[in-house]
Order: structure tokens, then C-alpha cells, then sequence
């Protein structure tokens, strides 16, 4: 234990830098801007985008680190007379150095990263809502099992998912042809429909809204057009909406 | 050995220009290792200028929602064809050939270890692509279901067009090619080198090939043997990835990932590997310093290739079906190996005498643009990130950075590096500096924005998009950038005209560069047996240097001399924070040998 706490100390400190940065964004959360990914708009999402900004930090400080260095020696040792420079091609001490530093580095991001995929891949057990997402060539159908109600899109009609706020909803995924993957980029996250493998992903929405949501497998000729939508309500709002559905006979 | 002495007796003859000209039945027949490496390269050249024309078609069509140049159905054809040219039938088959030209002069042999044996793998090459391109020549079109070829997608009932099958026999094909290469270059590094070309004396390109050979060796017998599985699955009914239960036989279209990408991570290795080999050559020549760490570095590459062969499955962390933490941990890992790679550049600039010609440029080029293409690497290792990332044009973003950023910058700069060698002429500076700017900014202005369309929602191989999503500012910046680097290329084919007529460039000479390496202490072209002369002594990793500089031989120890020079001056240069600074410097020769002591 001290002796990590001995390397950690002499450790670079860009390095310090990132490690600190990571260590702080996990903790605090928002305070970082979110580095070109979208605000997350549920709380499975949320642990990915801190994961991010965390990592974002850390690669800029890494980047950062190699082109200051290549910047120095460009400028500072570009030739200046016929004199042959110096020929020492080893130095152990640098070398250990800046083997052990990267692998501290990658341990403390592998930590952050299989705690992060913890939260997001751990089932609900209990799930109020259950929906089973079915992927086809080229649309989605959405079955509301225990509630009696089925939306299914077409080519050019993209269905329209909905989500009680709050509440962690258990998606099942199953393709009915090829591989196709389910994606609502601000819920940061997605997961493959493949035969054979049968996919449970739970999304606990944080925020009321309509969401754009994509196929993000290639899966054929209409691919692209393969969006959907959803849409995050209360639950009280979410029960009328189920109640609707139903009156309607059930299918939308 | 016996291969050498059924070769024709070419052997005595001079080398001269009348030997080069005598048609196409020498062209045809050749196994001069030469020869197949410049056949090898000029063909893998032109699949890079098929597959570029082909992204020009990609970015146009993404330029605007809605269609623009071509439909829906061929732009899933030029995309599929466009990643599987510049993966299966470019990038590889050139190291190949960098291979096949420089690993017999850099071991110093006469030729490769199998001569035969390399001319049959350049043709199965020809032939795999010219299978592949043929797609495009049939009715329904080319293959269309991606480069990775994705199960159920790839069956016949979804892709039932005879393109699919061609792609596959291609990727068969060209599979074996590889592995035939693969075990003559191990042979060729193994058992051909001159007396003293101790295996830590090798350049450490040779190096790179003879661990890329390696992996090649692992995991292309894989590719070819799915490959072969998955025609079985169209023509013969087979049901290995056919998750539909028929006759009580169900198979699983995931074995596909699984077999791809055992494959497909290292193969991306393979396909960097040669290249991180060429930019080690060149930094130390234009720094006119010694590999940094060459024995660190030796071990790093092996690391690299021995922690790729355990990471295929973050390719496959949003199928649900694999250990997500070991993946994680494997994948993160190999940054390690990277990570030394970069300081020993570094440090063999660190101190040094730095000119910058265009390979420099392109050396320097690399190392700037590499290092996104390896920390967005980490990012993509973390499955979390990846399950927003995955799929989407921050990937194709990541890739482009690794494989354009990373190899082609590195390719062109060996180009520009050994084109001297090759031809007899140096390339002219002014066109390839002009060549390497327009290739940088029109790389990162095509490419850098594409990391922001990913993070935005935009998911990989779409033919189009809606005009709500958003997405058309950054992709029309991104399709300026691409025709830029388009045109960059230009540049680089005006100046090999040029050069080629004598207009432009000058005679080389047998070593323009001041260089370090068996390769040039030959001639420039060398004659077809390779080494006129008797080699130089071989008592260090650098050869040619050391018959230079007998004062300055390279010791391969600890600590060489620092300072010496060869105008009497003697200050300034004594390279910063260096151990050996200060040592006594004076003009006694340095000891013979790598530290192993034998004579």
C-alpha cells in the first residue's frame, strides 16, 4: 500500500494531473464540461458520462505530455552543425520508469471503468415495466407484455417507445432476422439483438422528453432509416398513455 | 540453401537497366525478392487508389442528407468495399512488400528464404483481389454487408448476390497468401542472416516483420478457415452460424464475431506493426542517434503481440456475451507496450541532430497523429464508453486515426525514405513537403470532426441522415478535408512521374541519408544479387554507421560516448540529461560487439 502511494508520488505530474482529474470527475460528477457527448438522460447513462469526461482528461494530459515532448525535441535538437550528437541508447532508469508509469495509469482507468460497467450492467431485479424490443429489417416493435400493448414501426414510420420517469424500465432484445443494435444516444448507451443471445438491459430514464434513438448495427439496404423515438413521461402520464393504447385494441 | 542453387544464373551477371527490361515473361516469372516486393507494393498502391476513390464516393454521398451521387444499395457496396480494399488488399500486402524488398538486405541475405514460395503468395494476392474487385463486375453488385461480414447478414437468404461469395473466396485467398509470406519471412529472419546478424542485432523493421509474421501465422489460417466455413454455410447448406434451427442442427451467428475478430485484433496489429517498424528506421537516421532502448523495444513489439491474440472480444462488448472485465483489462494493457514504443521514439530524438526531409516529416506526422488514435484505443477499451461509441463514427474516427494516421503516414514515410533505394532516385523534397502538409491538414480536418458526429449520435455505415439529426455542418467539413487529402495524393504521384523522367529529385547514390542499415551499403537500385560487394562488418544493430564512423562504433552497451565529433569542437551538443555525458570522450575505438563478448 505505501509503496503504491510511494509510486503514485513519483509519478510525472501530467500524469498526477490526469490521475487526480479522473479521481475527482467519478467523485463529483457534472463539474467538467462533457467533452462532445450529450447530457445524459438516464442514470445508466450518467455513470458513462462521468466515465468519459474522466477519460477525456486523462488522454488530453497523455496526448498533451507526448506532443509537448515531440515539440521540445523538434525545436530544441534540430540540427544546428556537422557535430555527432550523443549515442547513448540506453538509460535504465527512464526506461522503468515509463514502463511502470502507463501501467499504474491503465489500473486506476481500469478500475474506474469496471466499477462505471458495473453500474450500468446491473439488472434491476424487480422491474416494474418490462419491454421486449424486437429488431427487424428495417424497423422496431416495442411489446408491452404484461400491459397488452404492441407499437411496431415500418420503413419511414419510426415507432415511438415510452418510458414511465424514474422508474428502471428492463428492456429484452431479441432480433427476428439479422444482428441490430439498439441505441438512444442520450442514454449514452446501447446494446446488440442477435439470435441466439438473449440481451436484458435496464434504462432508468432521469429526465421528461422525446429521444432520438438509432439501429447501430449495420443490418442491410435501409439501415439508416431504421430510428425510433422515445419518450420519457411520468408515471402517472405513462399509466394513461398504457390505458390508451389498450382502448385502442392494443396495437398501435 | 538449396533454393539458392537451383536459382538461374543470374548471379554473375552486372546489374544494369537492360536486365530490368526484358518484358513481361521476366515480370511473369520473377523471384527476385525484389522484384515481388516492388510488385508487391504497386499493386497494393493501386487497391489504395481504388479504396481512396471509393471514400471520396462514401464522403460525397454524406456531404447532405439525402441522396447525392449514388443509391443506397451501392453505397453499402462502396463502404464494404472501401474498408475491405484498405484492410485486406492495401495496408497488409504493402508491409508485405516493404517486406519482401528490405528484410533479405537488412538480414544480409540474397534473397528470401523460399523465392518460389514468395512469387506463388504475391500471385494468390493478385489473384484474391482482382476475386474481390470482381464483385463489381456482377449483377447484383459487390459485396455489400461490410468488411467484417457479420453473420446473419453475410448469409446467403440476406445477402444472396454473387459478389458475397467472391468477397469471401477472396478473403480466403488472400489469407493463405498472408500465411505463405508469413512463414518465409520467419525462415528468411531465422535462417538467412549474414555472420555476426545476431538477432539483437537486427534492424529493427526486421524486428517488426518477423513478429508481424508471426501473428500472421496465428491468425490468418483463422480468417481463411471462417471464411471457408461461411461459403460452406451459402452454397452447402452448413448451418454454422445459422441460428435458426433446421434438421435439429442450430448453429450461432456470434461464432462469426468470434472467429473475425480473433482474427481482426491482431490483424490490426499486423497492419501497424511493419509500420511502427519503418518510423524506427527512419527517427534515427534523421537524428543521427542510435535506437533509444532497442532491447526495450524489442520486447514491447512482442508484448504487443502477445497481448493481441487475448483482446478480440472488445470488439464484441455490446453483444452481451462476453466477460466484459477481462476484455477491459487485456485491451487497456497493450497501451503499456504502446506507450514504451512512443518514448523510445522519443528518446532516440532526445539529444540528437535532427534534419526534416520528408520522411522525417512524415515520421514526425505519425507521432502527432498516432497518439489520438492510441488514447481514443483506451477510451474504446472501457466498455462503458464503449457502449455509447461503439458503432458510431467516433470508431471510424479511432480507426482512420490508427490506420491512416498511424500506418499511412508511416507507409509514406518509408516510401519517401527508401524510394532512393528502390529507383536510384531521391524524391523531390519541395513537392513532398508539399505532398505531406496537404495529406495532414486534410487528415485531421476530414477525421477530427468525425470523433464529435459519434459522440453526437451518428452511427457508422449510414447511407444518410435526416436533416433534424443535426449532422450536416461537421460532415460537410469533414468531406472539404477528404478531398484535400484526396488531392494530396495527387501531389505524391506527380512527384514519382517527375522523379521517374529525371525532371525533378536527384541521383541518389548508394546512401542518400547518411543511413544505418545493411540496405545501404549496396547499391541503389541493388543488382539482382542484392549485394555486389562483401558486406560491411556486422558488430552492431547499426552496420553502416559503424563502417562510417569507425571512432563512434555503436556499442550496444549501456553507455556509448557522448560528445564525440567530427569537427573538433567538442561543446553544445552533449545531449541533455543523457547518462554518458561527461564520459571521457576521446578517439579510442569503442569495443566491438553487443556486450556478449564473443568475438
Amino acid at each position: 500500500m505505501w509503496a503504491t502511494v510511494g509510486a503514485v508520488r513519483r509519478l510525472p505530474a501530467a500524469w498526477r494531473f490526469a490521475a487526480g482529474a479522473i479521481a475527482l470527475s467519478a467523485a463529483s460528477g457534472c463539474s467538467l464540461p462533457g467533452f462532445g457527448a450529450p447530457d445524459p438522460k438516464s442514470s445508466e447513462g450518467e455513470s458513462i458520462y462521468s466515465l468519459w469526461q474522466g477519460f477525456f482528461v486523462a488522454a488530453l494530459a497523455v496526448a498533451a505530455l507526448v506532443w509537448g515532448l515531440i515539440v521540445f525535441v523538434v525545436l530544441r535538437y534540430r540540427r544546428r552543425g556537422d557535430e555527432i550528437p550523443d549515442q547513448s541508447a540506453y538509460n535504465i532508469p527512464v526506461e522503468v520508469v515509463y514502463t511502470v508509469t502507463p501501467l499504474v495509469i491503465v489500473a486506476v482507468l481500469f478500475g474506474f471503468s469496471v466499477a462505471a460497467q458495473r453500474a450500468v450492467t446491473d439488472q434491476d431485479v424487480d422491474p416494474v415495466t418490462r419491454i421486449d424490443v424486437v429488431g427487424f429489417q428495417w424497423s422496431w416493435q416495442f411489446v408491452y407484455p404484461d400491459e397488452g400493448v404492441t407499437v411496431t414501426g415500418g420503413p419511414g414510420e419510426p415507432p415511438e417507445m415510452v418510458l414511465p420517469l424514474d422508474e428502471p424500465v428492463q428492456l429484452d432484445l431479441v432480433s427476428s432476422d439479422v444482428n441490430h443494435s439498439f441505441w438512444v444516444p442520450d442514454f449514452l448507451s446501447k446494446r446488440d439483438l442477435i439470435q441466439g443471445v438473449d440481451n436484458e438491459i435496464t434504462v432508468t430514464a432521469t429526465e421528461a422528453g422525446t429521444y432520438t434513438g438509432r439501429c447501430a448495427e449495420f443490418c442491410g439496404l435501409d439501415h439508416w432509416r431504421m430510428y425510433f423515438s422515445v419518450r420519457v413521461v411520468p408515471a402517472d402520464e405513462f399509466d394513461r398513455w398504457l390505458d390508451e393504447q389498450r382502448a385502442a385494441g392494443g396495437a398501435g | 540453401m538449396t533454393t539458392l542453387e537451383e536459382r538461374p544464373p543470374v548471379a554473375g551477371e552486372p546489374p544494369g537497366p537492360e536486365r530490368r527490361a526484358t518484358g513481361l515473361l521476366a515480370a511473369l516469372t520473377t523471384t527476385d525478392h525484389k522484384r515481388i516486393g516492388i510488385a508487391y507494393m504497386l499493386t497494393a498502391f493501386t487497391f489504395f487508389l481504388v479504396g481512396g476513390l471509393l471514400a471520396l464516393v462514401i464522403r460525397l454521398e454524406l456531404f447532405g442528407p439525402g441522396a447525392q451521387v449514388v443509391s443506397q444499395g451501392r453505397y453499402n457496396e462502396m463502404f464494404t468495399m472501401h474498408g475491405s480494399i484498405m484492410l485486406f488488399l492495401f495496408l497488409g500486402p504493402f508491409a508485405f512488400g516493404l517486406a519482401n524488398y528490405l528484410v533479405p538486405l537488412q538480414v544480409g541475405a540474397h534473397d528470401m528464404a523460399f523465392p518460389r514460395l514468395n512469387a506463388l503468395s504475391y500471385w494468390f494476392y493478385l489473384f484474391g483481389g482482382i476475386t474481390m474487385l470482381g464483385g463489381f463486375l456482377t449483377a447484383d453488385g459487390a459485396a455489400d454487408f461490410g468488411w467484417t461480414g457479420y453473420t446473419p447478414l453475410s448469409s446467403v437468404v440476406r445477402s444472396p448476390g454473387l459478389g458475397g461469395d467472391l468477397w469471401i473466396m477472396a478473403v480466403a485467398l488472400t489469407g493463405l497468401s498472408g500465411v505463405l509470406t508469413g512463414v518465409n519471412i520467419v525462415a528468411t529472419v531465422i535462417a538467412m542472416r549474414a555472420p555476426g546478424m545476431r538477432m539483437f542485432r537486427l534492424p529493427i523493421f526486421t524486428w517488426n516483420m518477423l513478429v508481424t509474421s508471426v501473428l500472421v501465422l496465428m491468425v490468418f489460417p483463422v480468417i481463411s478457415a471462417a471464411a471457408v466455413m461461411l461459403f460452406a454455410d451459402r452454397q452447402f447448406g452448413a448451418h454454422i452460424y445459422d441460428a435458426v434451427p433446421q434438421d435439429g442442427v442450430v448453429g450461432s451467428p456470434l461464432l462469426w464475431q468470434h472467429l473475425f475478430w480473433f482474427f481482426g485484433h491482431p490483424e490490426v496489429y499486423i497492419l501497424v506493426l511493419p509500420y511502427f517498424g519503418v518510423i524506427t528506421e527512419i527517427l534515427p537516421v534523421f537524428s543521427r542517434r542510435p535506437v533509444f532502448g532497442y532491447a526495450g523495444l524489442v520486447f514491447a513489439t512482442i508484448a504487443i503481440a502477445v497481448l493481441s491474440v487475448g483482446v478480440w472480444a472488445h470488439h464484441m462488448f455490446t453483444t452481451g456475451a462476453v466477460l466484459l472485465p477481462f476484455f477491459i483489462g487485456f485491451s487497456m494493457l497493450i497501451a503499456v507496450p504502446t506507450g514504451v514504443k512512443y518514448f523510445n521514439w522519443i528518446g532516440t530524438m532526445w539529444g540528437g541532430s535532427l534534419t526534416f526531409p520528408p520522411p522525417m516529416l512524415f515520421a514526425l506526422g505519425f507521432l502527432f497523429t498516432f497518439v489520438m488514435g492510441g488514447v481514443t484505443g483506451v477510451m474504446l477499451a472501457s466498455a462503458p464508453i464503449d457502449f455509447h461509441v461503439h458503432d458510431s463514427y467516433f470508431v471510424v474516427a479511432h480507426m482512420q486515426y490508427v490506420l491512416f494516421g498511424g500506418s499511412v503516414f508511416a507507409l509514406f514515410a518509408g516510401l519517401y525514405y527508401w524510394w532512393p533505394k528502390f529507383t536510384g532516385r531521391v524524391l523531390s523534397p519541395g513537392l513532398g513537403k508539399a505532398h505531406f502538409w496537404m495529406m495532414f491538414v486534410g487528415f485531421h480536418t476530414t477525421f477530427l470532426v468525425q470523433h464529435v458526429l459519434g459522440l453526437d449520435g451518428m452511427p457508422r455505415r449510414v447511407a444518410d441522415y435526416l436533416d433534424s439529426d443535426g449532422f450536416t455542418g461537421l460532415n460537410q467539413v469533414s468531406t472539404v478535408g477528404s478531398f484535400l487529402l484526396g488531392a494530396s495524393t495527387l501531389a505524391f504521384l506527380w512527384n514519382v512521374v517527375q522523379t521517374g523522367r529525371g525532371r525533378l529529385g536527384t541521383v541518389a547514390g548508394d546512401d542518400p541519408w547518411g543511413g544505418h542499415t545493411l540496405e545501404w551499403a549496396t547499391t541503389s537500385p541493388p543488382p539482382p544479387e542484392s549485394f555486389a560487394g562483401p558486406l560491411p562488418p556486422i558488430r552492431s544493430q547499426r552496420p553502416v554507421w559503424d563502417q562510417r564512423h569507425p571512432d563512434l562504433m555503436t556499442t550496444g552497451g549501456h553507455r556509448a560516448r557522448a560528445g564525440t565529433t567530427e569537427t573538433p569542437s567538442g561543446d553544445g551538443q552533449r545531449g541533455d540529461g543523457e547518462p554518458g555525458e561527461g564520459e571521457p570522450g576521446g578517439g579510442d575505438p569503442g569495443e566491438p560487439g553487443d556486450g556478449g563478448g564473443r568475438p
